[in-house]
C-alpha cells in the first residue's frame, strides 16, 4: 500500500480536487462548479475522485483544504491541513516551477500576485476593495454577451482591434461595455477588450508597485482564457506560462502541504454519503452579536467558529 | 445608568484603544467630575456610528460617533472630543452637529476649538469643564493620568511580544485584562503604581516557550486604527496567536508624551522623503526603516480607507521593502472589512515570513 494525499480547493465559483502520490504525480483530479453549495460540491468532488482513484494500491493518509470554504470543508473531511489559498498556490507552483519569479493568479472572486525568490514567496498582494478583474466579472459579462465563459478566450483571439473598455471598476467597466455594444462594436473586439481590461485592472490594482520578473506563471480559473493570457503577454512584454493544471494549483499545493505535514489521518470516502448541516447562531452575549457557524454531522455538532471571545465558545 | 451626582458633570470621551482609564483618571481626580465609561466598542458601536455618518468618511469617525452615542445613552451629559492633525480636527464639530440633529442634549468640549497654538488656551477648556477647578490639583492629576497611559503602553507592549509564546494559553490575557480593569478603578498614584507593578511582575512570571530568534513583525500605520484592537480586528492578537513577536512603536507614550518632534524625526529620514506629510507619516516611515534595519521579518502597514496621510506613506514603505528585502503587507480597514479576509492575508503573510526564515 502506497501513500497518497488529497487536496481540495473550494473557491467561490469552482471546487477543485486532486489526489497525488509521493512524487507529486496526479492520481485523480476534478474541477466542478461550487454553485453556492460548498458541502454539496465537496461531496460531488469526492465521489468523482473516488471513481478515478486506485484503492487497491494507494491509501490517502493526509488531507488538505484551501479556498474560501477551507474551514467548513476541512471540518467535514477531517483535514490534517487547512491552509489559505495564497500559501497553497505558492507552494504548488514553486514545486513544479522552482525557477518562477512571479505568480499571477486570477480566481473567481479574488486575484493575487506572488513574488518568488529562490523558490520562496517573498511578497504578495491580494485585491482588497473591488472585484474588477476577476473571473466572476468575466463570467457575468459572458452571460450578457450570450457567450459561454469557456469560449471567451477563443473569441478574443480572433480580434485585431480590441475595444477600449474603462477598467477602473467593475461597475464602470460594465456600463462602458454596454455602451460599446450599443455603438455596434463587434463581439470579438469587445471580448478582446474585456480581456485586456481585466489585465489592466489587475496590473493597476493588485500588481501596483510590484516588480514583475520572469519567468512568469499565470494560474487560476481565468488562466484557461487564452485571450487574457495574450493580453498579459502583450502588456508585460514577456512570455507568460500557463500550466496544464494551473486551475488545480491551489488543490495541488495544499495536497503537497498535507504530505509535508506531520499529521496523518486516513481519509474516509464515506463523507460523500454523510449528511452535513450548518446553522448560524447569533451569540447575543454582548452587543457585538458574533455570528457563530455550527457544523453538524448526522445531527451531531462537530465544529463551530466565528466567536470573538470565550463567551461565545460552543462546546462539542 | 450613571448616577448624576449633585453639581458635577457626567463627562465622557469616545473609546480609544486602552486609554479611557487614563482619561477617566484625569476627569475624576483632576477635574473632580464624574466620568461615564461607556461599553467597550463592539459591532453595535460601529453600526450605530455608520448609520449616522457620511458613507465615505473614515472608520474612526464612525466608531467614535458610535461610542459617543453609547456614552450619551449611558448617561453622559458632556462630551469631550480630541483635536487632530488631519481631518480628525474637524470631526468633533461634525459629530456634535450630527448628535444635536438626532435630538441629543449635551454639552460639548471640542479640543479643536481650543487648539490655537497657545497652550494657555487649553485652560479655557479646563475651565469650561469645571469653572471651580483647582489648577494645582488638575496639573498633578494630569501628570499622573499621562503616567497611567505610559503604564498601559508598557504593559501592552510586553503583552503582545510575549502572549504568542505562553505555554498555558490565555495566561497573559488574564493578567492584561485584570490590569486594565484595575486601571479603570484606581483613584490615586499609589494604587496606580501598585496595579502596574503587580501586572509587570505577573507578566514576567508567565512561563514562555520562545525560540531564540522568534518571528518579529513590526506594525506601523494610522494613529487610531493601528492602536485600537477593535478597529483593526485584533490584528496584533491574531499575529501573536500564530506565534509572532509583535512590535508597535505607535502609541500615546511614543507619539505624544515623549515625541521627539516632527522636525527631529524628519531629519533622520531626509533621504527617503523631503516633506512632512501628516500627523504620523514621518514617524511611520522612520519606524518602518528602524524595523527593517533591526532585521525584522516583516512590516504591516495599517490604515483606514481613505486616510490620505497614510496613503502617502505607502510608496516610501515600498522603497524600504525593496531596499532591505523585507516584506510589507498593506491593510486597509473600513466598516465593511471582513474578519475572514483579514485572516487569509495574515496567515499567508505568516507562512511567507516563516518559510523565508527557515531558508535563510
Amino acid at each position: 500500500m502506497r501513500e497518497a494525499y488529497l487536496g481540495i480547493d473550494i473557491g467561490s465559483i469552482s471546487t477543485k480536487g486532486v489526489i497525488i502520490n509521493q512524487k507529486n504525480q496526479i492520481l485523480a483530479k476534478e474541477y466542478l462548479w461550487t454553485e453556492g453549495d460548498p458541502i454539496g460540491a465537496a461531496k460531488r468532488l469526492i465521489a468523482s475522485l473516488e471513481k478515478q482513484f486506485d484503492k487497491e494500491n494507494y491509501e490517502i493518509v493526509a488531507t488538505g483544504t484551501t479556498g474560501s470554504a477551507r474551514k467548513l470543508v476541512g471540518s467535514i473531511t477531517g483535514a490534517t491541513v487547512v491552509k489559505n489559498e495564497i500559501t497553497a498556490h505558492a507552494v504548488g507552483t514553486t514545486t513544479f516551477y522552482p525557477e518562477v519569479r512571479t505568480i499571477l493568479e486570477i480566481g473567481g472572486q479574488d486575484s493575487k500576485i506572488i513574488l518568488v525568490e529562490n523558490g520562496i514567496a517573498v511578497d504578495y498582494a491580494m485585491n482588497t476593495l473591488c472585484a474588477a478583474g476577476t473571473g466572476s466579472f468575466l463570467s457575468s459579462q459572458a452571460k450578457r454577451l450570450g457567450v459561454e465563459v469557456e469560449d471567451l478566450g477563443r473569441i478574443a483571439l480572433q480580434s485585431e482591434h480590441p475595444t477600449q473598455i474603462a477598467a477602473r471598476c467593475t461597475v464602470f467597466a460594465e456600463s462602458d461595455l454596454v455602451h460599446k455594444i450599443q455603438m455596434g462594436y463587434t463581439k470579438e473586439d469587445i471580448i478582446a477588450g474585456l480581456c485586456r481590461a481585466v489585465v489592466q485592472n489587475y496590473l493597476n490594482n493588485v500588481g501596483k508597485g510590484k516588480k514583475i520578473l520572469q519567468p512568469v506563471v499565470f494560474q487560476g480559473g481565468v488562466s484557461k482564457n487564452q485571450g487574457v493570457v495574450a493580453a498579459f503577454e502583450k502588456e508585460l512584454k514577456c512570455k507568460v506560462q500557463v500550466d496544464e493544471n494551473g486551475h488545480l494549483m491551489g488543490a495541488i499545493g495544499v495536497a503537497i502541504l498535507a504530505a509535508q505535514g506531520k499529521k496523518r489521518k486516513k481519509f474516509d470516502f464515506a463523507v460523500e454519503d454523510t449528511e452535513f448541516r450548518t446553522r448560524e447562531v447569533c451569540c447575543g452575549k454582548c452587543p457585538n452579536n458574533c455570528e457563530i457557524v455550527c457544523v453538524y454531522r448526522d445531527g451531531e455538532l462537530i465544529d463551530a467558529w466565528g466567536n470573538r471571545c470565550e463567551k461565545g465558545e460552543i462546546s462539542k | 445608568m450613571a448616577k448624576n451626582r449633585k453639581g458635577t458633570k457626567n463627562l465622557a470621551f469616545p473609546r480609544i484603544a486602552n486609554y479611557n482609564c487614563a482619561a477617566k483618571y484625569i476627569m475624576e481626580q483632576g477635574l473632580e467630575q464624574h466620568c461615564v465609561l461607556q461599553p467597550e466598542m463592539t459591532r453595535h458601536t460601529l453600526e450605530l456610528g455608520t448609520k449616522y455618518s457620511p458613507d465615505s468618511v473614515c472608520a474612526p469617525f464612525k466608531t467614535s460617533l458610535g461610542s459617543m452615542i453609547e456614552a450619551l445613552d449611558a448617561g453622559a451629559d458632556t462630551l469631550i472630543m480630541t483635536y487632530g492633525l488631519c481631518r480628525l480636527g474637524y470631526y468633533g464639530e461634525l459629530q456634535e452637529q450630527i448628535l444635536r440633529d438626532l435630538g441629543y442634549e449635551f454639552e460639548m468640549v471640542n479640543l479643536s476649538e481650543f487648539t490655537t497654538g497657545k497652550k494657555k488656551d487649553y485652560l479655557k477648556a479646563v475651565k469650561k469643564l469645571n469653572p471651580n477647578v483647582n489648577l494645582v490639583h488638575f496639573a498633578a492629576a494630569g501628570i499622573e493620568g499621562l503616567k497611567m497611559a505610559e503604564y498601559v503602553d508598557e504593559i501592552e507592549e510586553t503583552y503582545y511580544k510575549n502572549c504568542g509564546f505562553e505555554t498555558e494559553k490565555g495566561s497573559c490575557r488574564k493578567i492584561f485584562r485584570k490590569f486594565l480593569r484595575d486601571m479603570e478603578q484606581v483613584e490615586s498614584r499609589s494604587e496606580m503604581d501598585a496595579g502596574y507593578k503587580a501586572a509587570r511582575e505577573a507578566l514576567a512570571g508567565v512561563e514562555l516557550e520562545k525560540p531564540e530568534h522568534p518571528l518579529r513583525v513590526g506594525i506601523v500605520g494610522e494613529y487610531f486604527t493601528v492602536m485600537d484592537a477593535f478597529s483593526n480586528l485584533n490584528l496584533e492578537q491574531k499575529l501573536a496567536d500564530l506565534g509572532v513577536e509583535v512590535h508597535r512603536w505607535m502609541n500615546v507614550s511614543h507619539r505624544n508624551i515623549h515625541y521627539s518632534g516632527e522636525k527631529n524625526l524628519n531629519v533622520s529620514i531626509r533621504d527617503l522623503c523631503r516633506f512632512e506629510m501628516g500627523p504620523t507619516s514621518t514617524a511611520n516611515i522612520w519606524c518602518a526603516r528602524k524595523y527593517a534595519e533591526q532585521g525584522f521579518d516583516g512590516i504591516i502597514h495599517v490604515k483606514s480607507a481613505g486616510c490620505t496621510p497614510e496613503i502617502d506613506v505607502m510608496p516610501v514603505l515600498q522603497n524600504i521593502g525593496e531596499e532591505y528585502k523585507i516584506p510589507v503587507l498593506y491593510l486597509t480597514y473600513d466598516s465593511q472589512t471582513s474578519d475572514t479576509g483579514l485572516m487569509t492575508r495574515i496567515e499567508a503573510f505568516y507562512d511567507m515570513i516563516a518559510m523565508r526564515k527557515k531558508v535563510r
